[in-house]
């Protein structure tokens, strides 16, 4: 079975960290592009919070040493080289646009969550549930614009549980690292109710064609 | 299994971060095959860290 790490242009040697299981990378290509793999064994891989690990190290080893990288999703696999170059070349288009997209950009993450959770909307009438909705969704976007103003591109989630009002995916230029970092400190000085947690910088996970959930 | 509630706050939230983009998001291809055992597991690591990190984040919020 053939193991996937990342898709990448320009990648400039194999880092030295191991794979999932200790396995060591391959560099292989297809339709032009360059692909970071590992080889095992039918059946031979568990899945399990080390090896997700692996898989982030990899990743993120391989940021320094492309000119562009789309991480892979864990856990998936390929058959045989042959599967997977089909593969890469039945989205080799799709996959040079998001390419482009992310490169030279890192990652942030920023989630948002509510003190307490958002009261249930009334139960009497539909239309005050629908108030409700439209007020949090108007809340988050609030949050939001502001951010993605400062990106490339932007995703959101919103209130995936009832506390958390915002989980954004902000792919910035790391020349504007500093001015979103101080956009999210306006914004939290501006709702000091509300707690701001922000991540990264990480690599690209967010805004890989197929990482829509 | 009892090593994750007592990771420092920061690095549990990172954590859970981490998780979710490596399971969550990432490239996906036709044609590629999940790991023959991995769904069940993949479930339980995702949650395990999900649940300690969620309760992580709430106790950071209340404060």
């Amino acid at each position: 079975m053939i193991y996937l790490y990342a898709i990448a242009e320009g990648l400039d040697g194999l880092p030295e960290v191991l794979g999932v299981d200790g396995a060591p990378l391959v560099h292989g290509s297809a339709a032009g592009l360059d692909l970071v793999l590992s080889e095992h064994a039918a059946g031979e891989l568990d899945a399990s919070e080390e090896a997700v690990l692996a898989h982030a190290r990899v990743v993120e080893a391989l940021v320094a040493r492309s000119a562009a990288l789309l991480p892979a999703r864990f856990g998936r696999g390929f058959r045989d080289p042959d599967a997977l170059r089909e593969a890469i070349e039945g989205r080799a288009a799709s996959l040079r646009e998001a390419l482009a997209q992310v490169r030279g950009c890192v990652e942030v993450g920023v989630r948002v969550l509510r003190p307490e959770p958002a009261p249930p909307p009334a139960a009497e009438s539909g239309r005050a549930y629908m108030e409700a909705r439209l007020a949090h969704t108007e809340e988050a976007r609030e949050l939001h614009e502001p951010l993605a103003a400062l990106a490339r591109a932007a995703t959101r989630t919103v209130g995936a549980t009832p506390r958390l009002l915002l989980s954004g995916a902000y792919l910035v230029e790391p020349g504007e690292l500093d001015a979103f970092r101080s956009r999210v400190s306006e914004l939290e000085a501006a709702h000091p109710e509300l707690t701001f947690v922000t991540t990264g910088p990480w690599p690209p996970y967010s805004f890989a064609p197929g990482g829509e959930t | 299994m009892s090593t994750v509630p007592e990771r420092p706050l920061e690095q549990q939230i990172t954590l859970l971060e981490l998780v979710d983009r490596v399971l969550n998001k990432g490239v996906t291809l036709t044609g590629d095959i999940t790991l023959s055992v991995a769904d069940v597991d993949l479930v339980y690591v995702g949650l395990r860290v999900l649940l300690t990190t969620v309760s992580t984040m709430e106790r950071l919020a209340a404060e």
